[in-house]
């Protein structure tokens, strides 16, 4: 939310206050007599002035029910990110999202200053979002269908992935081409007593989110979104380098693992049909000499992909929207395996979710769907219920 | 008669005090509005005369639009189009946009000026933007319908729509009021 309508808001609620405790006063002599009654609050209106026109806040939330099929549901609030932003001049700006998980775990989920040297030139750095896919850079509950984000965008690409870095974004209108570019710091492989990398979710334990974290060799990361068809999105992502290790063993052979990984996306919309895909494939280097240190089961290779539409089924002029849609994903964390292990068949994954997402106002959605989740081992479906609210705002 | 000549002396005061272009326009806008003019009407010795106030276009800003001056671009004494400059609302910040219009308010190109933010800068597309192109001020816009949606830029897409859409209409009955 914008600032300045937050703090209208507040003097809204506030005028009203004073109004209903002076209703004696005649209505005519209302804008004076407000002005006169709310000594007591023009300390905090003085301080809302006080804080220049740069400052930004806003957030997104997700309070989430999950159910599987004969066990136990959790009532989750998943996550709660508070956005702040300040706007020290038109070129520099400071972005920072704090980020509640399971109301207990903090996290800073980005802290960036952009410096702006023009519309196609951006620089920045700081603790920001690694450009991979879709859902890793928009992951506002309202942007996707479905109570929960694809499961390719946790195990795959381990969303919400942030690294500390520097790099450089654009944009050309002529093209309708955007582009990123950044150095970031890699995952930790290895922390001096265990690996950290499994086969199940390859490199999402990987992550260090900024906190203390062990650098040596940078990583490279882009993307190219191309929007020059009407209604069509087109992604490419890249992510090229070597994971980091703790000190004692960084230079143990198979402590660090080098890592390709590449993303394609689509997002389509026309008129109330829309759909999205998204394509991620890891090759990850000496995953074999990692294994023999740790007596993990990291894969050589890790693939899959999404598909899903969806249908609005309100007209299009509503307010409101409510889509229905349907998600098809399959993907492989064991691809393809170095000779040392065997391949795990229940990591090989589909799931189909369809269910409806209700936007009640811009901003705010109701989520509730169905998920079949199985893998390559015979008869091993699983049914779960979903639901829940987001916010963004 | 007396009325037409009232009009008339009013918009040549408002010509004579604003001569120049207004001060709360950067000069960054300024430079680059006057890029797209001489792009789109092939001439560089025209003149802009600021209208905003004069009463035959003046009208007030809403959600989507911040603020905004409206300009007479003229060559020679004769009347070539108008300059549209608005501010309308990104997710956290705002943005400046153009529109120019031939002298029978036909637009003939919608440009973004400065955009602040790095969310939604898709709406910037040259692409995307030609949707407006040669629409008259009777013409309204649907996101998702006429105008096509851009994924991850939904906010921007939307606040840019609405905001022509106000501009349209304002302008139109603006102009039919002057022309009763």
């Amino acid at each position: 939310m914008n600032y300045k309508i937050f703090s209208l808001l507040l003097i809204t609620l506030i005028g009203g206050n004073a109004y209903s405790q002076n209703t004696i006063d005649s209505l005519s002599n209302y804008s004076t007599q407000n002005l006169l009654q709310i000594n007591g609050y023009q300390r905090i209106l003085q301080n809302l002035e006080a804080v220049p026109n740069g400052m930004t806040f806003g957030g997104y939330a997700e309070v989430l029910y999950n159910q599987p099929e004969s066990a136990n549901g959790e009532i989750d609030v998943q996550r709660l990110i508070l956005l702040f932003g300040y706007k020290f001049d038109d070129r520099t700006q400071f972005v920072t999202e704090v980020e509640f998980e399971h109301v207990k775990e903090v996290y800073i989920e980005q802290a960036f200053v952009n410096y702006s040297i023009s519309n196609s030139l951006n620089v920045r750095a700081g603790l920001m979002l690694v450009p991979m896919g879709i859902i890793n850079e928009y992951h506002e509950p309202t942007t996707f269908n479905g109570v929960e984000r694809p499961s390719i965008d946790k195990d795959l690409v381990p969303a919400t992935w942030r690294e500390i870095g520097m790099g450089v974004s654009g944009r050309s209108d002529a093209l309708s081409l955007r582009y990123q570019a950044y150095i970031f710091n890699g995952f930790l492989s290895h922390n001096g007593s265990e690996g950290l990398l499994r086969g199940n979710n390859g490199f999402r334990s990987g992550r260090q989110k900024g906190a203390e974290s062990v650098f040596r060799t940078p990583n490279f990361s882009m993307k190219l979104d191309f929007y020059g068809i009407n209604g069509l999105r087109l992604g490419l992502s890249g992510y090229f380098g070597k994971t980091q290790a703790a000190n004692e063993i960084f230079d143990t052979n198979g402590s660090r693992v080098g890592l390709s990984m590449l993303g394609l996306d689509a997002r389509y919309n026309f008129r109330k049909f829309t759909a999205r895909g998204q394509y991620i494939t890891s090759s990850i280097a000496d995953a074999f000499e990692y294994n023999q240190l740790t007596s993990e089961d990291l894969a050589s290779n890790m693939s899959g992909y999404y598909l899903e539409v969806a249908y609005n089924m309100l007209p299009i002029t509503n307010r409101q929207r409510l889509f229905t849609f349907v998600r098809y994903e399959n993907f492989d964390t064991h691809h393809a395996v170095p000779s040392n292990i065997i391949k795990n068949p229940s990591f090989h994954r589909k799931e189909i979710t369809t269910g409806l997402s209700y936007h009640l106002a811009p901003g705010t959605v109701f989520k509730i769907d169905y998920q079949n989740k199985s893998t390559a081992i015979v008869d091993s479906d699983k049914g779960q219920i979903n639901m829940g609210v987001g916010v963004w705002f | 008669m007396m009325i037409t000549t009232l009009i008339n002396f009013s918009i040549a005061a408002v010509c004579f005090i604003n001569t120049s272009l207004d001060f709360e326009v950067s000069k960054v806008i300024e430079k680059r509005m006057r890029k797209e003019i001489t792009k789109s009407f092939l001439c560089k010795d025209y003149e802009l005369i600021d209208v905003t106030e004069s009463p035959s276009f003046k009208f007030k800003n809403n959600t989507y639009l911040s603020d905004h001056r409206i300009y007479k671009i003229s060559r020679l004494g004769s009347l070539l189009g108008y300059a549209f400059l608005g501010t309308a609302p990104s997710k956290t910040d705002t943005f400046e946009y153009l529109i120019l219009f031939d002298q029978n308010f036909i637009q003939m190109k919608a440009k973004v000026m400065v955009y602040r933010e790095d969310y939604g800068g898709e709406i910037s597309s040259n692409r995307w933007l030609s949707q407006f192109k040669n629409t008259s001020l009777g013409q309204r816009f649907v996101y998702g319908d006429n105008i096509s949606a851009i994924s991850g830029a939904t906010i921007s897409v939307k606040s840019m729509t609405n905001s022509i859409n106000y501009v349209y209409s304002q302008l139109q009955r603006r102009l039919a009021l002057a022309s009763r």
